[in-house]
């Protein structure tokens, strides 16, 4: 797993004979040093592209609106205190939530669907769940705001068929929410149920034989057996999920652009109203960092649980 | 070409180096009558707004071309859409690397957001309102900052944002001729002194009930925008006083939010999700009377519904206590003052704004683009532009109209202004009346916003 | 009385297994219903997209009938594109992109998982656990204070800066996949080419590249799928045509001022879409099973 808890070779082969321990730590010195220079380009690669720019960043929100003199923490707290960026916090958590439980829910529905039906047969059935992942993102959701249009949506047409009134989908708050968390949840649901299924197709047969022997139900395998074998799945993709809907920039930006009265903004768009749009480029990089907190915390506790986990079935 | 030398001195050291070998070349090539001044020469990039008219952008290049050759500079010209806030975020890009073109077109209050950054070009602004004289206050507010003109207005991309109307429907549904009220000749009529924010609000009802309201939005996108601070102003209502003080709690706003209650009543119900296609949408489907929109719409409803473009005509916008403002939104050609050829892409932003090319520009957009001079919003292709002919005569603010552009926001400080604009207040304002709350509430909402914009 | 036991415990066998067939029949004909509910609720998009790319602009805006039909198809929508050379340019700058970042990505992620998952060097766990991590700090963060990094190297307005930006979308994860793939390796297969006086570049090339072939794979697909359908970061930093790769140009191109050009859009999405759907349709087992052994052992 990606929590460091791989043993490396060199950990369990410590000198056999005092002769041949120079060599080895000699060996054990050059592993480490090609160790290092082949994850050099990750490194410069991370360094250059995220932790730079990412100080930078912090650097930049300590600034005035002109950038000409440090306040310290004074835009954080001047954001804290103002209402429209309390609503964003608000909804920037409800949306990121809301988003990843629909996603991990739905997708371990479909992952189980699909792990039922017979290996020759899933592809096909793979191929057409996984359209809404494949096609480039802001596309999509120009095609879903088409279909919200007021003029031209095709979903009040349906509606009118049935005999029911226009939705104002994008133009009432709560209705525009469950727009973007819905477009969100579309787009990101293929990816959970892959990962799910990946999972699924890794948990050893024998462990539901035994089950079944020791007389268990379906939900009891599903309780005792499938969800504990998935369990580190489960919390990464969902962590992976939580960080990327966080931080998502082109749903809501295309869908409303934050309207109507602020109801659907999130940190990314908010920071580039602020930031790009009203050139107060301190503020905005102040809205963005509120995201990292939020999301360190829960990373944190994933992946202690993940690591604890793993180091109990290592044991 | 005096008064640029000073501003001059810094470049040309920079310059020569790079110029003096291509000059050498160009004066072997050409007859001497073509260096005019020397100083324009070498390489030059330019950012114009990318226009909704595809034969915008081939008019203007044709133009920089013709301009590029005669002056032996190499021009590189790009056209930069404002689609998704793309110019804006090329902007801030350039602003930060400090690199890029040597020329960018600036939106309304993007001037002011990158002052530090801009060369002051006093010099081509005298010699321009020497010519054509004097631009509107807006204008003023937007691209003068402590007294200097940091990027000149330019009608590329500058527009109006008067409402057009369906001729038949309002005739039929609300009893208003707006032909006759607006007709496409010179002249003052009576009808239009009645055409007043209360007129405004009884034809809006009229087609309202008759199942055509006005599309007017009240989203935080520039139409919506537009259109509120045009309301506003007309009601004299300011957020935020030109000295930065907080005003919102004034009978004036009061007045303008009685009369916004009524009228919000009679708009469609997704206004407030509006962003600036929807109402060019709701008026080519036929399903609205009336949209405050620049010829865009009627434009697009020409290629794609030409019995309703048919229909249109565009006019003057209502009046109320305070007078009739129009609401406007121009753009800007600034240099970056990290630019390595300030002077030739001056020289090059003065010779774009000449007369001819500009009618010639204008003409091509079928009379989109609003030059910034007074003296130029007397151009032919208003007249001419059709079906019906004369629909957009009264487009740009004629001397009769007794109109004035007009920005919302303004006369705020700019730094204000720009987020009451960008954040859409005076529109929210609408759309929380719309939404049930109370005069008093709104208020109270928009004061604590207002707070957080003075940081 | 042993057989008739025999014979009723045969019975309640049978009978099981065919209560237990049909409960199994049962359950996969509810699969496939189920299964077909949810791709109809997952394509209605898609399907939308694809009507709409047929109608000509007037039909879009008549609203005349159906939205869902399409009364008179045609494909000059695609024609156009097609035959647009910007389109081209995008197309070709996207594939481009993808291609390099494609490449650079895994090079730098095969490279880095070998090296985290079998040789240990001061800071090695620590860095398999931040590599993750900087998915915590998102592009909506960063293109602001990457603007003067980018102008610095000179790359703004060149689709090479997403050469270099879009690799740090995709690298974390792949990675972590590759990590999981590769801890999976009996070790004894590392360690006996080691004796037989093998090199790491060697071990990594001959053994551990053919053995994780479906990981990569997997890798690779998501590192596509990233790097094709990005959208921030050349909004950010591209603005001319030449330059500009497809998610951004559509949406520039075909939007002209508050003038959509629905049909074009529709058809534009369609055509970009295509590249994936092929990829996904032909790799898409190795993807599932490049998962299963990449990201649930490790």
């Amino acid at each position: 797993m990606a929590d460091g808890t791989s043993i490396p070779i060199g950990a369990i082969a410590p000198g056999k004979t005092a002769g041949r321990r120079g060599t080895m730590r000699k060996f054990a010195q050059r592993r480490s040093t090609i160790g290092f220079l082949l994850c050099l380009p990750l490194i410069l690669l991370i360094a250059g592209f995220v932790i730079y720019p990412a100080f930078y960043a912090i650097y930049l929100s300590m600034l005035n609106k002109k950038m000409t003199a440090f306040v310290g923490l004074g835009n954080f707290a001047f954001l804290l205190q103002r209402h429209t960026f309390q609503l964003v916090i608000f909804q920037s958590c409800l949306f990121a939530i809301t988003a990843v439980v629909l996603k991990a829910f739905i997708g371990f529905i479909l992952a189980h669907l699909m792990h039922n039906i017979p290996g020759k047969n899933q592809r096909i059935w793979r191929g057409l769940l996984l359209v809404p992942w494949v096609i480039p993102l802001a596309l999509s959701t120009l095609t879903w705001w088409w279909m919200f249009d007021p003029s031209y949506s095709a979903f009040n047409w349906v509606l009118n068929q049935f005999g029911l009134a226009n939705v104002p989908w994008l133009g009432v708050g709560w209705i525009a929410r469950f727009c973007t968390i819905t477009v969100n949840v579309w787009f990101g649901t293929p990816f959970f149920m892959i990962m799910y299924l990946a999972a699924l197709k890794s948990v050893p047969e024998q462990l539901y034989e035994a089950a079944s022997i020791d007389g268990a139900g379906t939900m009891q395998k599903l309780f005792f057996v499938t969800l504990p074998m998935m369990r580190n799945i489960i919390a990464i993709t969902v962590l992976f999920s939580l960080i990327v809907t966080f931080a998502d920039f082109d749903i809501v930006r295309i869908l409303t652009a934050g309207g109507p009265q602020d109801m659907t903004h999130v940190f990314a768009t908010y920071a580039f109203q602020v930031g790009i749009q009203s050139g107060d480029i301190p503020l905005g990089a102040s809205v963005s960092l509120f995201m990292f907190p939020i999301l360190a915390f829960a990373a944190f506790f994933v992946l202690r649980g993940v690591t604890q986990r793993t180091k109990e079935i290592a044991t | 070409m005096t008064t640029a030398k000073t501003t001059n001195r810094k470049t040309t050291g920079k310059m020569t180096r790079r110029s003096a070998l291509k000059l050498a070349a160009a004066s072997a090539a050409l007859p001497l009558v073509h260096i005019r001044s020397g100083r324009a020469a070498g390489k030059l990039s330019m950012a114009f707004w990318d226009h909704w008219v595809p034969s915008g952008n081939a008019v203007m290049q044709k133009q920089v071309d013709a301009w590029a050759a005669k002056n032996q500079v190499e021009v590189q010209v790009d056209f930069i859409t404002s689609v998704g806030q793309k110019n804006i975020l090329t902007i801030a890009a350039e602003a930060q690397a400090k690199t890029g073109h040597d020329m960018q077109a600036f939106p309304t209050w993007e001037v002011q957001n990158n002052a530090e950054l801009l060369e002051p070009i006093d010099d081509v602004m005298k010699r321009l309102t020497d010519k054509y004289g004097p631009v509107n206050a807006v204008c003023d507010y937007l691209a003068k900052v402590k007294g200097h003109w940091m990027a000149v207005p330019t009608s590329s991309g500058t527009q109006y944002k008067g409402p057009c109307g369906r001729i038949s429907v309002l005739k039929e549904k609300a009893g208003l001729d707006v032909v006759s009220m607006y007709p496409a000749k010179p002249g003052h009529t009576a009808a239009s002194d009645a055409w007043t924010w209360d007129a405004h609000y009884t034809a809006a009802e009229a087609c309202a009930k008759a199942g055509m309201p006005f599309a007017i939005g009240l989203g935080q996108t520039t139409d919506s925008v537009d259109t509120a601070g045009a309301l506003f102003r007309a009601y004299g209502a300011e957020l935020v006083d030109k000295d930065g003080n907080i005003t919102v709690k004034s009978d004036k706003v009061r007045a303008v939010l009685e009369h916004g209650q009524k009228l919000v009543k009679v708009l469609p119900a997704d206004a407030v999700s509006y962003d600036d296609a929807s109402n060019n949408r709701a008026l080519i489907s036929g399903q609205s009377a009336l949209v405050w929109n620049p010829p865009s719409a009627w434009a697009v409803a020409k290629r794609d519904a030409p019995k309703v473009a048919e229909d249109c005509w565009t006019f003057s916008a209502p009046s109320g206590p305070e007078g009739r403002f129009l609401p406007y939104l121009p753009y800007f050609w600034g240099v970056w003052s990290f630019s390595k050829n300030k002077t030739a892409a001056k020289e090059l932003i003065e010779a774009l704004l000449q007369r001819e090319p500009v009618e010639a520009r204008c003409t091509e957009v079928l009379g989109y683009d609003v030059p910034p001079f007074d003296s130029m919003l007397d151009f032919k292709v208003w007249e001419d532009v059709g079906p019906p002919k004369g629909t957009v005569y009264n487009y740009p603010i004629r001397p009769f109209h007794n109109a004035k552009a007009h920005i919302a926001a303004l006369p705020a400080p700019p730094d204000i202004a720009v987020q009451i604009y960008n954040r859409g207040t005076m529109p929210t304002m609408l759309a929380k009346l719309k939404s049930g709350q109370s005069i008093d509430q709104v208020i109270a909402w928009a004061n604590d916003e207002l707070e957080g914009f003075a940081r | 009385m042993s057989a008739s036991a025999t014979a009723r415990r045969v019975a309640v066998a049978a009978e099981r297994k065919h209560s237990l067939h049909r409960q199994r029949l049962w359950a996969l004909w509810g699969s496939y219903i189920a299964l077909g509910v949810f791709v109809f609720m997952f394509l209605v998009p898609p399907f939308y997209t694809l009507i709409t790319s047929l109608k000509s602009s007037a039909e879009i805006s008549a609203q005349t009938g159906s939205p869902w039909l399409v009364h008179h198809p045609t494909l000059d929508n695609f024609w156009y594109l097609i035959t647009y050379p910007n389109f081209q340019t995008y197309y070709l700058n996207s594939v481009l992109v993808t291609i390099l970042v494609v490449a650079v990505s895994m090079v730098i992620s095969v490279l880095a998982a070998f090296s985290l998952s079998r040789m240990g060097f001061w800071g090695s766990q620590t860095l398999s656990t931040g590599v993750f991590l900087t998915y915590l700090i998102p592009p909506s963060l960063l293109f602001i204070p990457l603007f003067q990094i980018i102008g610095a190297i000179g790359l703004i307005n060149n689709f090479w800066c997403l050469v270099l930006l879009y690799p740090t979308l995709a690298v974390p994860f792949c990675t972590w996949i590759m990590i999981g793939y590769f801890s999976s390796i009996p070790k004894e297969l590392d360690e006996a080419a080691l004796i037989d006086g093998a090199g790491y570049l060697q071990i990594l090339w001959r053994i551990f590249i053919p053995v994780a072939m479906p990981g990569i794979i997997a890798a690779t697909i998501f590192a596509f799928t990233v790097s094709w359908g990005a959208f921030l970061y050349p909004l950010a930093y591209l603005y001319t045509s030449n330059q500009m790769v497809l998610t951004v140009g559509i949406i520039s191109d075909l939007i002209r001022g508050d003038v959509f050009q629905w049909g074009k859009i529709m058809a534009a999405c369609l055509l970009a879409s295509l590249p994936p759907i092929v990829i996904y349709a032909f790799l898409m087992d190795y993807y599932v099973a490049g998962l299963t052994a990449g990201a649930t052992k490790g």
